[in-house]
């Protein structure tokens, strides 16, 4: 069962990567569409863990930040 | 190959506009999941890979304050001289944009045989519709194959054999790797 899902998987990453060879012009829309998503829930998930408590201490430790004078949410 | 400004996304305007002001001031290339990503593969990521050619500490000072000013800023130091010993040190120093933690540009300077091959190397790829240099497909391949080898790594090796079919030289993705083992691993 673990094995055909892999197998579909890696079927999958093959026809998308023929859609992307075979439509040049056409893929890019939806794919970047894909890549903004990931990136608006972050600023969703980044300004409700600012309102918890330690929030900021989390998200600098998160992302390695020791740049505080960089970063306005880490002055506030 | 024209594309509507609709096209663009997050990691492609950040890695655009990064990439403009490096290249005022050194060779650079792009590595790794981003080429991958900008050439259609669906997956996500925090950060794009950027190796440098190695500078001095004077030329190094210039790009910072480049970056500076063109609002970037380095994710553990406002001080040139400190993200300059990281560098070169061979560690990897990480860039945003001001106040925003994310996506990030990962630097590292150019530290071995392969890298200096990789930038020898550098291709502009036409169907990313990006104007960045990136590191080779056969090389990002063997890294991948050989070195990296995680799931995430050979799926997109596997993407970027079948996207970039034409480009693949299955003589040089081995030499690669030879020298991959002699030097990474």
């Amino acid at each position: 069962m673990i094995e055909n899902t892999r197998e579909s998987h890696l079927e999958q990453i093959d026809r998308w990567a023929s859609f992307v060879r075979e439509n040049p012009k056409q893929w890019k829309k939806s794919h970047s569409k894909f890549i903004n998503a990931i990136f608006d829930k972050h600023q969703q998930f980044k300004h409700r863990l600012l309102k918890t408590p330690r929030g900021k201490e989390k998200l600098a430790e998160l992302y390695g930040i020791t740049n505080k004078e960089g970063y306005e949410w880490m002055k506030e | 190959m024209e594309r509507e400004i609709s096209d663009r996304n997050i990691l492609d305007t950040f890695c655009e506009e990064f990439c403009a002001i490096v290249e005022k001031h050194c060779k650079y290339i792009i590595v790794s999941g981003f080429l991958a990503i900008a050439s259609g593969r669906t997956r996500g990521t925090e950060d794009i890979d950027m190796i440098i050619e190695r500078m001095n500490q004077e030329q190094f000072n210039k790009l910072f304050a480049d970056l500076t000013q063109e609002n970037f800023v380095c994710m553990q130091s406002n001080n040139p001289k400190e993200v300059f010993e990281y560098l070169n040190e061979n560690l990897s120093v990480r860039f945003t944009r001001r106040n925003e933690e994310l996506p990030e540009m990962e630097v590292k300077f150019a530290k071995d045989i392969l890298d200096a091959y990789q930038l020898k190397n550098r291709v502009k790829l036409e169907l990313t519709g990006l104007k960045v240099w990136f590191s080779n497909i056969n090389i990002n391949v063997a890294f991948k194959e050989e070195l990296l080898k995680s799931p995430k790594d050979l799926e997109d090796a596997r993407h970027l054999r079948k996207v970039y079919a034409e480009m693949i030289d299955e003589r040089e993705i081995k030499e690669i790797k030879k020298l991959i083992k002699e030097y990474r691993l």
